[in-house]
């Protein structure tokens, strides 16, 4: 590569490491709008992937619900395990530093631009004003009139012709700085989390004890409560969940036993830990017989979803559901969820195999065959519990409040640059050539600035032949 | 129930379509034709409609006790009353009268799409007795609320840039002189002209085709010259989907908060959760390319059109189709 030097002597430029070279294409690349736009539409699109298809389920879930060839799919490229795949957080990263090459090599130099002299007619905000007086004169009359209102003058002088700069909203440049920290510092507190911070949930049976093994607090839960209202619809009577609340007894490290009422949007603070209301349901006691005489069974109230072997044999049950009200009538769930004549849903199976399911209303044994008989005997209700220690919380709060109050500045605030330089006319008087760029194009300035130019013209003295010249754009403001 | 607060609550509502949809069909007209007295005739019905709107959701409140944005058919409700008085604000404000009708007419079909989704007066559930109703849902329903007032926009945007480049074609008679000389004739409408030295020396006529055939008396051309210019429309957009981009962020935070404090996670993938981090990546694409002078224009119109389609996606598709937190099927 040929480059001249300062003092005039050809010279061969030194040259470039290919790891700076190939570092510089790549924050090049990194920095470039459209490929921080691509990332964006990448992530997008794995978001939407995720919202459609249901995450988290177990893999036959999805040879039920698809077909087999989009099933196999979903499973081999971890779609439905999607936002904490290798490839969803790797975009995140991405984009974390297409946002960084941006802000250093892009954002930072171009939203602070440096006062330089432009050629006022080649920018298409630009109009001419002819003024009474001398050019200096004029000069001091038109920065004293923009500084009176309220844009920031600064004067300099550029190969002996001085011009004058005026700027307005000049801080608001920073905006998209201000919106991208915001995203650093919800980074940041999510990572507290990540690092320092704990959750997880459990179910209590109304009188026991339950304890959260991350920092031995326990939770005694005397009663649950639950209310469901009848409400007369359109369509007829539907059961609407009104309130649920848990009666407990929190235990600290300090050891302190506090009474709490946990209920759904009122969670309990203890020590840092937030404790919620999450779910509820309905535990039963399940009894085995076989030919009359009791057999080991489950030796706790099973939860929904929960289930047990039969001793001796290969097969199991397992308890579905809850049902809280049997319609005598057809012998199926009623719509009636409170437990006025209750049963319960089971499952057989014999080894991994369904071989049968059956609505059973509570205290009223079925025959299962072979002698054996089930009774579900009584139902419990249990509360579930979510638990979570978050110190990350303050600053992700303040990373959401920073990232707004970025994307208000951006949006609401407009920078916007004049550049002003006055002339001796050559009939007399002065020239007044003043042209305007914004961080948002023209357009968005057009009505603005001619009303600046209209206001330059009606406050100041005119020319004896006072002209007004502006691009056809500000044809209006002759 | 009172039956004469339930005739209010009935009376207010069919005030409110009738209103729409009357205002709907005039604002069309004002819009084909550009007659004053169509817009003095309409702007009043799209007022009218917004305030039997918002006194039917007070009306709800007050007979019951209850938010009433706490199912489909208030947050529809709330919705079209918030575009309607988006676009009234923006027309006072801007201009942008001459939407009214598309505007119009998706409030209509909203609230008509609601009124399928209204049980009647049901108390809320646990997980929606919190103060956080209020501050959320308002937040979010005026975010998408704006994002369909800039869509009305986009779309006429691309109308008139499609028309452009209808006109910019060669006729018949061009085409075959032309033919061999690869002249791509139908070239993509941008706002580049407006940063670059001005293409054909005047930056406010970024339709040259369709003014110069305007001028020869060509009625269609007239009329799309009639429309504001596209740099105009463009710069309309932006700054209702300005409105709309924080306060969706605004929204999406309140409801980490809210889900912080009901369910113990202010983020848990929830379908409508990552549904609207969808949106908000969609408008944050416009935004980032809007300051792009080449990309501004057609392009950064479809990713509207593109962005309120994931809005309806986010709004009624996850919340009718897709199981999840915020899901409205049985």
């Amino acid at each position: 590569m040929e480059a001249r030097s300062g003092n005039g002597l050809a010279g061969t430029a030194p040259a470039v490491p290919p790891l700076r070279v190939a570092w510089d294409d790549l924050v090049r690349l990194f920095a470039h709008v459209p490929f921080g736009v691509s990332l964006l539409a990448t992530w997008g699109l794995l978001t939407l992937i995720g919202v459609i298809v249901e995450q988290g389920k177990d893999p036959s879930f999805y040879g039920g619900a698809y077909a087999p060839p989009i099933a196999r799919l979903i499973l081999r490229l971890d779609l439905d395990n999607i936002y904490h795949s290798a490839a969803y957080i790797g975009i995140i990263g991405l984009i974390l530093c297409s946002m960084a090459a941006a802000t250093f090599t892009k954002v930072i130099p171009r939203r602070i631009p440096r006062l330089n002299p432009v050629k006022i007619d080649a920018i298409p905000l630009h109009a001419t004003v002819h003024v009474a007086g001398d050019a200096q004169t004029a000069r001091e009359r038109i920065a004293a009139f923009f500084a009176a209102r309220g844009w920031q003058v600064r004067k300099r002088e550029f190969g002996g012709t001085e011009w004058t700069f005026a700027d307005k909203n000049n801080w608001a440049r920073r905006g998209v700085l201000v919106a991208h920290l915001g995203f650093v510092l919800i980074a940041a507190g999510t990572t507290i989390y990540w690092a320092k911070g704990y959750s997880g949930q459990f179910a209590v049976l109304s009188g026991q004890t339950a304890t959260i093994p991350e920092n031995g607090t326990t939770v005694a839960l005397k009663r649950f409560a639950y209310r469901i209202d009848p409400v007369q619809t359109k369509a007829g009577t539907v059961y609407q969940p009104i309130d649920y609340v848990s009666d407990a007894t929190v235990t600290g490290r300090d050891g302190v036993a506090h009474d709490a009422v946990i209920r759904v949007n009122h969670p309990y603070d203890a020590n840092g830990t937030l404790i919620y209301q999450a779910t509820y349901g309905f535990a039963i006691d399940f009894g085995l017989t076989k030919d009359g005489r009791p057999i080991p069974g489950p030796d706790h109230p099973l939860k929904e979803g929960e289930g047990f072997a039969i001793d001796g044999t290969s097969r199991a049950i397992q308890y579905q559901r809850f049902v809280g009200t049997i319609d005598r009538a057809t012998g199926q769930p009623g719509a009636d969820p409170r437990p006025n004549d209750p049963g319960v849903v089971i499952q057989a199976f014999d080894g991994d195999r369904p071989v049968g399911g059956a609505l059973i209303p509570l205290g009223q044994p079925v025959d299962l065959g072979a002698g054996y008989k089930l009774d579900a005997a009584r139902y419990v209700l249990y509360s579930g519990f979510q638990y979570r220690y978050d110190p990350g919380i303050p600053v992700v709060g303040l990373g959401a409040l920073v990232l707004l109050a970025g994307l208000c500045i951006s949006f609401y605030f407009l920078p916007a640059r004049l550049f002003v330089q006055v002339r001796d006319a050559a009939g007399g008087g002065a020239e007044v050539g003043i042209a305007a760029t914004t961080v948002r194009g023209y357009e968005v300035f057009e009505e603005r600035f001619a009303e600046i130019i209209e206001a330059v013209r009606l406050t100041e003295p005119a020319a004896p032949q006072t002209e007004v010249t502006t691009t056809p754009a500000l044809g209006s403001v002759v | 129930m009172d039956p004469t607060r339930q005739l209010l609550d009935q009376i207010l509502l069919e005030v409110g379509i009738a209103a729409y949809v009357t205002g709907a069909l005039v604002l069309f007209g004002y819009f084909l034709t550009r007659r004053p007295l169509l817009r003095a005739i309409g702007m009043p019905l799209a007022i009218v409609g917004a305030v039997s709107q918002f006194a039917e959701l007070g009306a709800r409140w007050w007979m019951t006790g209850v938010w009433p944005l706490t199912n489909l058919y208030g947050s529809l409700s709330l919705f079209s009353a918030c575009a309607v008085t988006i676009f009234v604000v923006f027309a006072y404000r801007y201009q942008i009268d001459f939407i009214g009708g598309p505007v119009l007419a998706l409030a209509a079909i909203a609230l008509g799409y609601a009124t399928t989704w209204n049980e009647g007066y049901m108390p809320a559930v646990p997980a929606l007795q919190s103060y956080w109703i209020k501050i959320h849902v308002p937040i979010v329903i005026t975010a998408y609320a704006s994002f369909m007032v800039a869509f009305c926009l986009s779309l006429i945007f691309l109308v008139k840039a499609a028309a452009e480049n209808h006109y910019r074609r060669p006729s018949a008679g061009m085409r075959a002189v032309a033919a061999g000389a690869a002249s791509g004739a139908n070239f993509d409408v941008a706002l580049s002209a407006y940063v670059a030295p001005p293409t054909f020396g005047n930056i406010r006529t970024d339709t040259p085709a369709l003014e110069a055939a305007a001028a020869d008396g060509d009625a269609t051309a007239r009329w799309f010259a009639s429309l504001p210019s596209l740099a105009k429309l463009d710069v309309m957009q932006y700054r209702v989907i300005a409105v709309g981009l924080p306060l969706l962020s605004l929204g999406i935070i309140t409801g980490a908060m809210w889900a912080k404090e009901a369910w113990g996670a202010y983020w848990q993938w929830d379908p409508k959760e990552t549904a609207a981090l969808l949106s908000w990546i969609v408008y944050a694409a416009y935004m980032h390319l809007h300051t792009r002078p080449e990309w501004r224009g057609t392009r950064t119109s479809v990713i509207s059109v593109i962005g309120f389609a994931s809005i309806v996606f986010c709004y009624l598709g996850v919340n009718i189709w897709i199981s999840g937190l915020h899901s409205y099927k049985m």
